[in-house]
C-alpha cells in the first residue's frame, strides 16, 4: 500500500510541475474562474435597478385617470416613459423596444365611475420577456387594485358604512403573505450563485479533461503512468487530486464573494454545503475522467464535456422548474450532478432545511464516483499504447 | 509595376482557394464539423425539447384547513380548479405541511383559520395566510396568481351575497364589487411560452460562440502547425490579407445562412416559436450581424495557438454573453456601465433586434440603432480581423511561428522514436 502512496505522490508532483510551466493551467484554474466569479457578482449587484418604461394612453384625461397614472407610476417597478395618443404609437414604441407595456384607460372612465357603471383598464405587456412581463403585470395590477378599493371605500362610505365596514364588504377575504426562503424576491440571491456554480462545474470538467487529453495528445501518456511506475489507478488519482484541490479553494474564494459580497443568506448548514461542493467537484471529475477515457481523444473530449457543462442550467429546473417539463426530459436531468448540487444549495442556504433533507441529493452525486472505475482497463490502454497519441 | 487587372486578378484566384480551403478545413475536420455546423442544432433541439412543454401548469400546493365548513371548501376548490395550482395535500396541520415543503411534495401552503367561516358570516373580514417559495420564482408567481385570483373569486362572490342581502340592485352591485374591469394582453408570447422567451436569444447566442470556437479552432490549428502557409497561392512570394479576410468571411456566411433557415423555419416551426416580421427585414438584419460575429472570430482566432485553445478559453462565456444581450435577466437589472460594455459584442445587439424582428414583428427601421451598431462593429471588427492575419502570415510573427512548429515537431519524434 505504500508503494501506492508513493506512485500516487510521483504522479502528484508530476501534475503540479505541469501546472506551474503551463499558462493554460493557471488560465483555467485561476485566472478564469475568478474573472467569472466577480462578472457575476457585479452582474446581480442589486443597486443598480430600474424601472421598467412603459406608455400610458389616457383616453380619459380627467382628475381620476391622472390619478390611476400617477398611482402605476409610483409602483417600484414602473416608469410612465412615455404619454401617448393612440395605440399605433404605442406598438411602435413597443416593438423599437423603448417600452415594455401599454397602459390604456378609455374615455369615459371618470364618468362611468361616478355614474356608477362598471369601466375598465387595459394593460399590453410585451410577452417577448417573461421576467419583465412578470414584473410589470404584479405592479401594474396592484396599483389598479389599490386605486380600484379607493373607489369602492369612497362610495361605501358615502353609502354610510365605517371605513372597518366598507374594508370588510370591499374585501371579505384577506390574505397575508409569506415568502420563505427569498422573502425579497431576489433574483440575485440565487442566480449569482448558481450561475457561479456553473462556472466552477466548467472549468473543473475542461480542467480535468484537458489534463488527461493533453497526454494522449502530446504522446506524454506514457510518461505519466511511468511516473507511477505502471500503476493507473495511482497515475489518475495523482493528476485529478491537485485539480480537485484548487477547485476547492477556488469554491471557497466563490462562497466569500456569495454570502459576503453578493450577501446571499444562509439559512441552514454550513456543512451540508460543504460536504455538497467537494462532491459536486468530485462527482464532474469523475464524469470527466469517463468522458475522457472513452473518447480518447482531447478535442472530442472536450467538446462532449463542454457541451455536457454547459447544459446542465437548463436541467437544474432552476428558471423552468423541471416538473414542468416532458418525462423523457426530468429524466435526463437526473444525469447531471449540478440538478443535486443546486437542490441542496436551495434547501441549505434559501430554505434552511433540516440536513436531512439532503441525504438523497448527496447520495446521487456520489454514485457518480463509480464511472471512473469502469473505464480504468481503457484509460490503461491509452495510456499504455502509443497508437492513440499524437491525435489532433 | 503590376497593373491593377493582374492584383484584382490574383485578388480573386486567392479568394477562391481561400474558399474551397476553408470548406475543405470545416467539413473534413471532424471537431470543426461538431462545433460549427453541428453543435447549432444539437443545442438548439435539446434546449427546445427541455422547454418544450412551453407552460408551467398545476403548481402542488398543500392546504390546512382549520375551518372545514361549506365556506372553507369553497375556497379550496377555488383554488384546486384554477390551471396553475393544484390542491396535492391537505395536512392536518402546519407541521406535517412543513416536511411536506421540505421534502419538495408542496411548493406552497394556504392556512385557513378556524374562524374563517365565523368572520364571514359576521361581515368582518376573514383571513387566510399564504406561504409560497421564493426560491424558484417561476413557480412563486404561478402560484401566487392563481391563489390571488381564487381568493378573489371568492371574496367576489361573498360582497355579492352580502349587497343583494341588502337590497342592493344588480347594476350597483356590480359597479360596487368591480367598478374597474382590469385586463392583462400579453403581446407577441400569449401564453408566456418559456421556450418562445428563451430560445430566440439562445440561437442568436450560439451563432456568436461557435463562430468564435470554431473558426478559434481552425486558427489554433493552424498556428500550431503553420498552415497558414497553404493559403500561399502557387508561385506567389506572399499573400495579400484581405482575399483571405474576405473569403473566411463569405464561407462562414454560407454555413451559417444555410444553418439559420433551417433553425428559423424547421426548428421554429416544430417547436412554435413566434414567427414575425418580414423575411427580408431579418436577412438584411442577419447579415451585418453573421459578418460582425464572422469578422471577431477571425480577429480573436489569430491569438489561438493551440487547437484546443479557443474551447478551453471561451466555453465559459456563453452564460455571460447570453446575460449581457439583456434578453433573459432584464436590462434595467443590468449595471448600466456593464450592459454598455456589453455592447461591443455582437450578439448584444443581435439577440436583440432578432427578438424585435422575429418575435414582435418590428421592422428593419425600427430596430435601425442595433443595425447601425452591427454595421459599425463590422466595420471595427473587420479591420482587426484584417491585422490578425496579416501578423501572423507575414513578417515576425509568422517566423516565429513556423520556428515553434519546427521545434516542437522535432521533440515530438524524439519523444515517440525514445519509447
Amino acid at each position: 500500500m505504500s508503494g501506492f502512496f508513493h506512485n500516487m505522490l510521483t504522479s502528484f508532483r508530476r501534475e503540479l510541475s505541469h501546472m506551474v510551466h503551463h499558462r493554460m493551467y493557471r488560465m483555467l484554474a485561476i485566472v478564469l474562474p475568478v474573472i467569472s466569479f466577480a462578472f457575476f457578482a457585479v452582474m446581480f449587484d442589486n443597486g443598480s435597478i430600474r424601472k421598467l418604461p412603459v406608455a400610458m394612453l389616457d383616453q380619459d384625461d380627467t382628475p381620476l385617470s391622472r390619478k390611476l397614472s400617477t398611482m402605476i407610476g409610483e409602483t417600484p417597478g414602473v416608469l410612465i416613459a412615455y404619454d401617448i395618443s393612440d395605440m399605433d404609437e404605442g406598438e411602435r414604441l413597443m416593438r423599437k423596444g423603448v417600452v415594455s407595456g401599454i397602459v390604456q384607460i378609455p374615455d369615459g372612465f371618470e364618468r362611468e365611475i361616478y355614474g356608477n357603471e362598471q369601466t375598465h383598464v387595459e394593460a399590453y405587456i410585451s410577452g417577448a420577456n417573461i421576467s419583465v412581463n412578470g414584473m410589470l403585470a404584479k405592479d401594474i395590477q396592484t396599483a389598479v387594485q389599490t386605486f380600484t378599493a379607493g373607489v369602492q371605500l369612497t362610495k361605501l362610505q358615502a353609502a354610510g358604512l365605517t371605513s372597518y365596514q366598507a374594508m370588510a364588504q370591499i374585501m371579505p377575504i384577506r390574505f397575508s403573505k409569506h415568502v420563505i426562503s427569498n422573502p425579497y424576491l431576489n433574483y440575485g440571491y440565487y442566480l449569482a450563485p448558481i450561475f457561479m456554480f456553473m462556472m466552477l462545474m466548467i472549468f473543473t470538467v475542461l480542467t480535468t479533461v484537458y489534463a488527461i487529453g493533453r497526454e494522449l495528445r502530446y504522446s506524454t501518456a506514457g510518461e505519466w503512468l511511468d511516473s507511477a511506475s505502471g500503476d493507473m489507478t495511482a497515475a489518475l488519482l495523482g493528476k485529478t487530486l491537485p485539480i480537485t484541490m484548487i477547485m476547492f479553494i477556488l469554491s471557497q474564494v466563490m462562497f466569500l464573494i456569495m454570502f459576503r459580497g453578493v450577501g446571499v443568506p444562509l439559512n441552514g448548514s454550513f456543512w451540508v454545503l460543504l460536504a455538497g461542493i467537494v462532491l459536486f467537484i468530485v462527482s464532474y471529475q469523475a464524469i470527466s475522467v469517463f468522458i475522457i477515457s472513452v473518447l480518447g481523444n482531447l478535442r472530442l473530449g472536450l467538446s462532449i464535456g463542454g457541451g455536457y457543462s454547459v447544459l446542465a442550467f437548463t436541467f437544474s429546473g432552476l428558471t423552468f422548474p423541471i416538473m414542468a417539463m416532458y418525462p423523457v426530459m426530468q429524466y435526463l436531468s437526473k444525469i447531471f450532478p449540478f440538478t443535486y448540487f443546486t437542490e441542496i444549495f436551495i434547501d441549505q442556504a434559501m430554505r434552511g432545511a433540516p440536513a436531512v433533507y439532503s441525504t438523497m441529493p448527496i447520495v446521487c452525486m456520489a454514485a457518480f464516483v463509480v464511472l471512473p472505475i469502469l473505464v480504468m482497463p481503457r484509460l490503461k490502454r491509452l495510456a499504455t499504447d502509443s497508437k492513440y497519441w499524437g491525435k489532433l | 509595376m503590376k497593373s491593377l487587372g493582374h492584383i484584382l486578378k490574383t485578388y480573386w484566384k486567392q479568394f477562391l482557394s481561400v474558399i474551397s480551403n476553408e470548406l475543405h478545413a470545416i467539413f473534413t475536420d471532424a471537431g470543426v464539423l461538431l462545433v460549427v455546423v453541428l453543435a447549432i442544432f444539437i443545442y438548439t433541439t435539446i434546449y427546445s425539447c427541455a422547454y418544450g412543454t412551453q407552460v408551467l401548469r398545476n403548481v402542488p400546493l398543500g392546504v390546512v384547513d382549520m375551518c372545514k365548513t361549506p365556506e372553507s371548501r369553497a375556497l379550496v376548490s377555488a383554488i384546486d380548479s384554477g390551471p396553475n395550482t393544484v390542491v396535492a395535500y391537505e395536512p392536518t396541520s402546519m407541521a406535517e405541511a412543513e416536511e411536506m415543503f421540505f421534502a419538495r411534495e408542496i411548493y406552497g401552503v394556504v392556512y385557513i383559520p378556524s374562524d374563517y367561516s365565523k368572520n364571514i358570516y359576521a361581515g368582518m373580514q376573514a383571513n387566510v395566510s399564504l406561504y409560497l417559495d421564493g426560491s424558484y420564482l417561476l413557480m412563486y408567481r404561478q402560484a401566487f396568481q392563481e391563489l390571488v385570483a381564487g381568493i378573489g373569486t371568492t371574496g367576489a362572490m361573498v360582497e355579492v351575497q352580502r349587497l343583494m342581502a341588502k337590497g342592493t340592485n344588480a347594476q350597483l352591485t356590480k359597479s360596487t364589487v368591480q367598478p374597474v374591469i382590469y385586463q392583462t394582453h400579453n403581446l407577441f408570447n400569449p401564453y408566456l411560452g418559456y421556450g418562445s422567451f428563451v430560445m430566440p436569444a439562445i440561437i442568436m447566442v450560439i451563432i456568436q460562440q461557435t463562430l468564435l470556437i470554431g473558426i478559434g479552432m481552425i486558427g489554433g490549428t493552424w498556428r500550431e502547425q503553420g498552415l497558414y502557409d497553404k493559403l500561399r497561392p502557387a508561385g506567389e512570394r506572399r499573400m495579400a490579407t484581405l482575399p483571405i479576410v474576405m473569403g473566411k468571411a463569405v464561407t462562414y456566411l454560407m454555413v451559417y445562412a444555410l444553418t439559420l433557415t433551417v433553425i428559423l423555419n424547421v426548428l421554429y416551426r416544430v417547436f412554435g416559436f413566434p414567427i414575425n416580421g418580414r423575411t427580408i427585414d431579418l436577412v438584411a438584419f442577419l447579415l451585418p450581424y453573421l459578418l460582425s460575429c464572422i469578422f471577431m472570430s477571425i480577429a480573436v482566432s489569430t491569438l489561438f495557438r493551440h487547437r484546443e485553445s479557443s474551447l478551453l478559453l471561451l466555453l465559459w462565456t456563453s452564460i455571460p454573453v447570453l446575460l449581457l444581450s439583456g434578453a433573459s435577466y432584464p436590462r434595467e437589472a443590468i449595471p448600466d456601465w456593464l450592459y454598455m460594455l456589453g455592447q461591443i459584442l455582437p450578439s448584444s445587439s443581435g439577440v436583440e433586434g432578432f427578438i424585435h424582428i422575429r418575435t414582435m414583428g418590428a421592422s428593419l427601421g425600427e430596430v435601425m440603432p442595433q443595425v447601425k451598431l452591427l454595421w459599425i462593429l463590422t466595420i471595427v471588427y473587420g479591420g482587426l480581423a484584417c491585422i490578425g492575419i496579416h501578423a501572423v502570415t507575414t513578417g515576425d510573427l509568422n517566423e516565429r511561428i513556423r520556428a515553434r512548429v519546427k521545434s516542437r515537431m522535432a521533440s515530438l519524434k524524439v519523444r515517440i522514436e525514445g519509447r
